[in-house]
């Protein structure tokens, strides 16, 4: 709780921001805050100035554009779970938000924030992970666009730049024909997944036509699981069962919370019940 | 870009204005600046909720959350829920009715908590209302007369229990 005095600047336009992340030695970005102020708590890190980005205009709300929902980085996990155009337009990424923490993180944390921090376990970017999403990153002078799932690198670290900022993500619409699930085993309600679980399923006359299939909590990065998704390919719902065995892909840690084998275990239950979920929901009108 | 700010906060209804580290939470900011000592210092994550205090009607964690971040807000913690006059609000009496309270440590996040379910007015089942506090913890694991303290100020008056 004494935590060593910092600086704080609130900036009003991503220029100004990332000038000072360039220019100011130990500069950090905030946001929510939700993850860096549980560090600077812990005294895990100690910046000397924070740049509070939460004010600026271009990087707030959610827009519906073409084929895409368009989500600013500063949207926070209770207006994704709550928003009409994220529910009706990507419902996947809906429920992977009302799973993020308790109702106070949900009111702060941001979506940007998130990938930003990239715990291996968050579901938010497990959910942009699923669904093919597109990171838009900037230095307030040029712009680049990111996957998803190339995004993070590691445990907490990610492909972003000192000087960068997550500006918004392009999430494609939930298609015609296809159906989802989010599952996740936690400990306790609020804490993060020991395993999650998110599927998305086209299919058309009873069969998979095409599948995606994440997880995150088994690895270092939330990863797509490809031996599951061609395993997958032309099933019936009642044929899924036999298509699905031991996901041999990941290579989870043991730690505190679960056992490797436990993980893996987890993991193939959730995958087996994310999909069926899937299919049933895939086939609602 | 200073070490120390100058912040006004309405905090239970009053404006105050003060000179703070640019470091500090609105948790610090409110107990060793302001000296509004209700809302208490648990796990420093946003998981315990024992910080718990509304910022323009939403319940944060203000152990998480620095002052410089909501300046210009309106701050309710457990002692602005009283009615006007001073006297406790139906949501208070309720807690003391139905002794929601043991060692009360977490009882001003708690309250708090529960004040923002009443003013999102409807009505919730028991196990809902388990689902709504989960990132509130006791304890002492009192949350028996928590939830019946709660569900008697639904049932006697809803959104008047905010006081």
């Amino acid at each position: 709780m004494f935590v060593k005095p910092f600086r704080y600047v609130r900036v009003h336009d991503v220029a100004e921001a990332c000038d000072l992340l360039r220019d100011e030695e130990e500069a950090k970005v905030l946001a929510g805050g939700q993850s860096l102020l549980p560090l600077i708590n812990a005294g895990l890190f100690e910046p000397g100035l924070l740049v509070d980005i939460a004010h600026v205009p271009a990087m707030q709300g959610v827009a519906r554009s073409d084929g895409y929902l368009e989500v600013g980085a500063l949207a926070c996990h209770a207006e994704l779970a709550s928003n009409a155009e994220v529910r009706a337009g990507q419902p996947l990424l809906a429920r992977a938000a009302s799973h993020v923490g308790n109702p106070r993180i949900r009111n702060r944390g941001t979506i940007g924030g998130s990938l930003a921090h990239a715990d291996p376990a968050a579901e938010l970017p497990l959910a942009l992970t699923a669904l093919g999403a597109t990171v838009v990153a900037t230095d307030g002078r040029t712009v680049r666009e990111i996957k998803a799932d190339e995004f993070a690198l590691s445990y907490l670290s990610t492909q972003l730049r000192a000087d960068e900022l997550v500006a918004h993500l392009r999430v494609p619409l939930l298609g015609p024909g296809w159906g989802w699930s989010f599952t996740e085993l936690s400990r306790r309600s609020g804490d993060f997944a020991i395993v999650a679980v998110a599927v998305l399923l086209r299919c058309a006359d009873g069969h998979v036509l095409e599948a995606r299939v994440a997880a995150a909590g088994v690895g270092e990065r939330p990863v797509r699981l490809g031996g599951v998704e061609a395993a997958l390919s032309g099933a019936t719902r009642l044929e899924l069962p036999e298509r699905l065995g031991p996901v041999r892909e990941v290579d989870p840690a043991s730690d505190a919370v679960a056992s490797a084998e436990y993980r893996r275990g987890l993991l193939a239950t959730l995958v087996r019940r994310g999909v069926d979920e899937a299919f049933a929901r895939s086939e609602e009108p | 870009m200073t070490d120390e700010l100058v912040l006004t906060l309405t905090v239970n209804g009053r404006p105050v204005t003060a000179r703070g580290g640019a470091h500090l939470t609105l948790l610090r900011w409110l107990r060793d600046v302001v000296h509004v000592t209700d809302p208490k210092y648990g796990c420093g994550e946003g998981i315990c909720g024992a910080c718990t205090v509304l910022v323009d009607g939403e319940p944060v964690s203000s152990c998480i959350l620095l002052a410089a971040q909501v300046t210009g807000s309106s701050v309710v913690t457990a002692s602005g829920l009283s009615n006007e006059d001073g006297s406790p609000s139906l949501l208070q009496r309720a807690f003391h009715a139905h002794h929601a309270a043991q060692c009360g440590f977490c009882t001003p996040g708690m309250i708090v908590a529960a004040a923002a379910l009443l003013a999102e007015g409807g009505n919730r089942s028991r196990t809902e209302l388990r689902e709504a506090l989960h990132g509130n913890l006791c304890r002492c694991t009192g949350y028996g007369p928590i939830l019946d303290a709660i569900e008697a100020a639904y049932a006697e008056g809803g959104e008047a229990g905010v006081g």
